[in-house]
């Protein structure tokens, strides 16, 4: 039995190792595939994942956003309002997360993760960003600069739409401490299709946003003694390690091929947690 | 950018507390796991008890609920909680820096959504949110 201990935190970092490498290069975060893959083919207790999968995501994102804000790709200014109203239903999200029986958690996620990877397919980048700001955005000050070396140009941004995107990134915040989900999937199409923030500050701001969103949910998951170290440690330190190496791969990997396989991917962890929820799977 | 700007400000003290946390969740993590530190659920337990939803294995494994781990630092599994607990302390630390840094570059607005988020993630630390018992 203790050998049996061993298999699976061990099988876990080398899952989470891979997964760090793979959602660095398809330009996602590790939650929203840790959350899904783990739960559908790991023997814990879809509790346990979600805290995982919430730990996971909020680690990455720490370990990121220095750079990203000395950078000027991630803006402190436009994370404050997102992450307060993000924090707030992110803590509502774990809370009803742990009030749901599991069978109705694990069929949301099934459909969520599936839409997500529709979402992913269908998304497509804006670059208009030279709109005027609306009153919410000029009283919040969000606008800023930054400088693209790939286009070798100063581009300088403001939001609009600024009170849709904090009510968006309530929900978001909702869902993502209800599945443990980072959550950078649906953040960066609400930061520059719905605020028209450039595509990398929407990625830089959205990783921001997801260290201070999931830091909340953490504690409900803390408190409901849904982090387990054996499994929690093991998937940090996996994502920690594959990130690094993947954004070394970054310049020589094929991303749009690993793209898609990650949507392949998500189709199918999806369709398994849903057909596990409905009990047709189990 | 100034070393004075609240983004500066806020990117060094998130990257000085990310490496010591980080520094301390693998010190942690090997005690644990090398069994120097005994855990208080025995590893081969553990395959057991992670089927189990956290409720049913906090009743199972006695553990204290609400603040009641804090009491439990020296074992092993305990002490990597505090790890995990301290990457989530990280954005609450900062965003309290950010009020002073926020009031003295004049942004008063961003420094009244400095002291709220203070708030939120003060009251998910204690435990202290509606619905959290």
């Amino acid at each position: 039995v203790y050998d049996s201990f061993w298999i699976w935190p061990l099988a876990l970092f080398a899952l989470c190792f891979l997964l760090g490498i793979v959602a660095v290069i398809a330009g996602i975060g590790g939650g929203v595939l840790f959350v899904p893959i783990v739960g559908s083919f790991f023997p814990f207790h879809l509790d346990f994942v979600r805290g995982a999968g919430l730990v996971v995501a909020l680690s990455g994102t720490l370990a990121a956003a220095p750079t990203l804000l000395r950078t000027n790709l991630a803006n402190l200014r436009l994370v404050m309002p997102l992450a307060l109203a993000g924090s707030i239903c992110s803590l509502a999200g774990a809370v009803v997360g742990f009030a749901l029986p599991v069978n109705v958690v694990q069929t949301s996620l099934g459909v969520i993760i599936i839409a997500v990877a529709v979402l992913l397919w269908l998304s497509k980048a804006s670059d208009e960003y030279g709109h005027r700001s609306d009153y919410l955005g000029q009283l919040l000050g969000l606008s800023g600069q930054f400088h693209d070396p790939a286009a070798g140009q100063h581009i300088d941004w403001r939001t609009r739409r600024t009170a849709l995107g904090i009510a968006a990134f309530g929900g978001i915040g909702f869902i993502g401490g209800l599945f443990g989900l980072g959550a950078g999937w649906a953040n960066v199409p609400a930061l520059n299709l719905l605020m028209s923030a450039p595509l990398k500050v929407a990625v830089g701001t959205s990783g921001l946003a997801i260290s201070i969103i999931n830091s909340s949910a953490a504690w409900v998951y803390i408190y409901r003694g849904a982090l387990l170290p054996a499994i929690a440690m093991p998937a940090i330190l996996g994502v920690m390690l594959g990130s690094r190496i993947g954004a070394r791969l970054l310049h020589t990997m094929p991303s749009a091929a690993v793209r898609r396989i990650v949507i392949g991917v998500l189709v199918v962890a999806g369709g398994r947690a849903l057909l596990r929820g409905l009990g047709i799977w189990s | 950018m100034k070393r004075t700007d609240p983004q500066d400000i806020y990117a060094r003290w998130l990257e000085t507390g990310a490496r010591a946390v980080f520094v301390f969740s693998l010190v942690a993590l090997g005690l644990y796991l090398s069994g120097v530190l005994s855990p208080r659920i025995p590893l081969q337990e553990l395959p057991k008890l992670w089927t189990l939803s956290a409720a049913e294995l906090m009743r199972q494994a006695d553990t204290p609920g609400g603040l009641g781990w804090l009491r439990l630092l020296g074992y092993g599994d305990y002490l990597n909680l505090l790890a995990i607990a301290l990457f989530s302390l990280l954005s609450l630390v900062c965003a309290a820096r950010m009020i002073p840094a926020f009031l003295r570059s004049g942004e008063r607005v961003q420094a009244v959504l400095a002291v709220l988020q203070v708030l939120v993630l003060l009251a998910a630390a204690l435990n202290l949110f509606p619905g959290a018992r």
